[in-house]
């Protein structure tokens, strides 16, 4: 059997001819399966990609070899065991995840939370935020070959995962939120040690970006790939550092504030939303990079006020039952890879009725489907790992 | 990206050759990973590495079985009597902890069996090698989650600026009305 690849270096399709011994030529798509389970991807996301020779031509996301129920399980928990499910789905994001329930649980109490717990709160997002830029920041690059970078953000990662740790007692799965504030006071020092922490990761980050920015193979597998457009980031609802690789300028932090974040992004602080016009994924990748630095600058800031709040709690008492008056309310945050929502319906129960579950991740890869026809199949995995995903966030 | 990164591209330093030199400033810098099972690592007091039980504390009120989100606590208990102590007293009748195990193949460190117990019988301890390689291991009886308390540090001071405990506030509270005498409320009730 004779086959012969027609190669052209030109933009257009190219065809894949195959000959068919005596039965003339014919040009034949293949379907490839990419997962669930194969090296290329993270978790078990699993894509049907047709291809026509090296050039894709449709993909689909295959999505739910996670699925683990998380939403039903809500149903029979009460607010304190749902924080245990809640912090669970997007295992890089555990305090931001937390933070949706007990924001909706407060607003739908009507609870005015502590101050303190209010900026403590802030502050470990942040910190969260970064750990979870840099566990992607290092993983991104070994996705196209680089193994060095994550070296260098996992001691970071380290540092900060340290001084969660001494607050909450968890290194991935904090479980330090409760409704109405904090589960327990942070430990003597603690701030002290953020600081510290904060200082040594911003001044070792030049390194990081030293093997990342600009380093020209880097720059070749991605700059240009896997362009995104702003309207697709609307149709597939795209939020997060992808949507804002694209110049969609939209975070909820700014936009819908919550915590102390009203504070920080007014006008004169330390807070500002990062945004590339390119769409590409050179420009996602940059997004991450420079929220890292906004991240650290605002977790400093929380320090500094934290160190001049006056003395008090940081939780409220609550009846050992905890009853949510009747009602439904959807709460939105900001988590590190984007919108992250939770529909509470309540039906004055100490489980809620209904606990809908919105994931950024869920429709950040759905968009895949628009990004990867047209590409390469060499080009799939940059595309594939500069959405950002974690395919518990998606599956739930 | 930096303006500084950029600006130091458009100088004319290769990406590659950057990147190289951090990886060699990286290696004259001393080492940051420690060799873990010759130097163990130090952990914060509130990690939650395993909990342990001080079985004489246990009520066996069953708070924490109840609370536990996937229920990995399991606890039999009887009831004994305690005969009276004084001549023309009441006997009275306590629990008896039989059995109190935790199925740490099934938990998920949420800590929130530690925080509901009443009488301070379950703790966190930071201690953490308990790996098996049967999974049924992973169950610790009550002899094994008591080993487990000589391990469990004290917990960190709280910050300067948190709230004062509960027994300092409630001093500077004033005292409670005293209660009304008993003739009073029993008029109160028939009226």
């Amino acid at each position: 059997m004779g086959q012969t690849g027609e190669v052209t270096t030109t933009d257009g399709p190219r065809e894949l001819t195959v000959g068919m011994g005596a039965g003339g030529l014919a040009t034949a798509d293949m379907v490839l399966n990419i997962g669930p389970q194969h090296p290329a991807t993270h978790g078990v996301l699993r894509l049907r990609i047709v291809v026509d020779g090296e050039r894709i031509i449709t993909a689909e996301p295959v999505v739910g070899y996670m699925h683990r129920g998380a939403e039903k399980l809500f149903e029979v928990r009460d607010y304190r065991q749902i924080i245990v499910l809640a912090n669970r789905h997007d295992w890089l994001s555990a305090f931001a995840n937390e933070l949706g329930v007990v924001l909706g649980v407060e607003q739908m109490l009507g609870l005015e939370v502590p101050e303190r717990a209010v900026w403590a709160r802030t502050l470990l997002a942040e910190l969260n935020r970064v750990l979870n830029h840099l566990m992607f920041l290092g993983s991104y690059p070994l996705e196209l070959g680089a193994i060095t970078p994550i070296f260098y953000a996992f001691r970071e990662r380290e540092e900060l995962q340290a001084v969660m740790e001494e607050a909450s007692g968890g290194r991935m799965h904090y479980m330090f939120n409760r409704v109405g504030g904090l589960k327990e006071d942070l430990p003597a020092g603690w701030l002290d040690r953020v600081t510290h922490a904060v200082r040594a990761v911003r001044g070792r980050l030049p390194d990081l970006e030293a093997l990342i920015s600009g380093n020209e193979i880097l720059e070749a597998r991605t700059r240009g790939i896997g362009l995104l457009s702003p309207e697709a980031v609307a149709a597939y609802g795209v939020s997060g550092p992808i949507a804002r690789a694209s110049g969609v300028d939209m975070d909820l932090r700014r936009d819908a504030p919550y915590l102390a974040y009203p504070e920080l992004f007014a006008p004169g602080g330390p807070g500002r939303v990062v945004t590339r016009t390119a769409g590409d994924c050179l420009a996602r990748l940059e997004v991450l990079l420079e929220q890292v630095h906004v991240s650290l600058d605002l977790a400093d800031a929380c320090v500094e006020r934290m160190r001049s709040l006056p003395q008090g709690p940081v939780n409220v008492r609550l009846p050992k039952v905890l009853k949510v008056p009747e009602g439904d309310l959807y709460t939105a945050t900001e988590n590190p890879l984007g919108f992250n929502g939770y529909y509470l319906v309540s039906r004055g129960e100490k489980t809620p009725w209904r606990l809908k579950l919105r994931s950024a991740s869920f429709n950040n890869i759905g968009v895949l489907r628009e990004l990867l026809p047209g590409a390469l199949i060499s080009d799939m995995v940059a595309i594939l790992g500069s959405t950002f995903f974690v395919v518990g966030d998606i599956d739930k | 990206m930096t303006e500084a990164a950029k600006g130091s591209r458009a100088a004319g330093i290769p990406g590659l050759v950057r990147g190289l030199a951090a990886t060699a400033r990286t290696l004259a810098r001393p080492t940051h990973t420690s060799e873990y099972p010759d130097a163990p690592p130090s952990l914060p007091p509130r990690s939650r590495g395993v909990i342990a039980l001080l079985a004489e504390n246990c009520t066996s009120c069953m708070l924490c079985a109840r609370e536990c989100p996937d229920w990995c606590i399991y606890i039999d208990s009887h009831k004994e009597t305690v005969p009276a102590t004084t001549p023309g007293g009441r006997d009275r009748q306590r629990n008896v902890l039989d059995r109190f195990a935790i199925d740490f193949s099934l938990c998920m460190y949420c800590g929130i069996c530690v925080e509901v117990c009443p009488f301070d019988a379950l703790f966190w301890s930071p201690e953490f090698e308990y790996a098996e390689l049967d999974i049924r291991e992973l169950l610790h009886e009550r002899d094994r989650l008591g080993q487990w308390m000589a391990t469990v540090p004290p917990p960190p001071a709280l910050d300067e600026r948190s709230a004062d405990p509960a027994e300092v506030s409630a001093l500077g509270k004033p005292a409670r009305a005293p209660r009304a005498p008993r003739q009073a409320a029993a008029e109160e009730g028939q009226a």
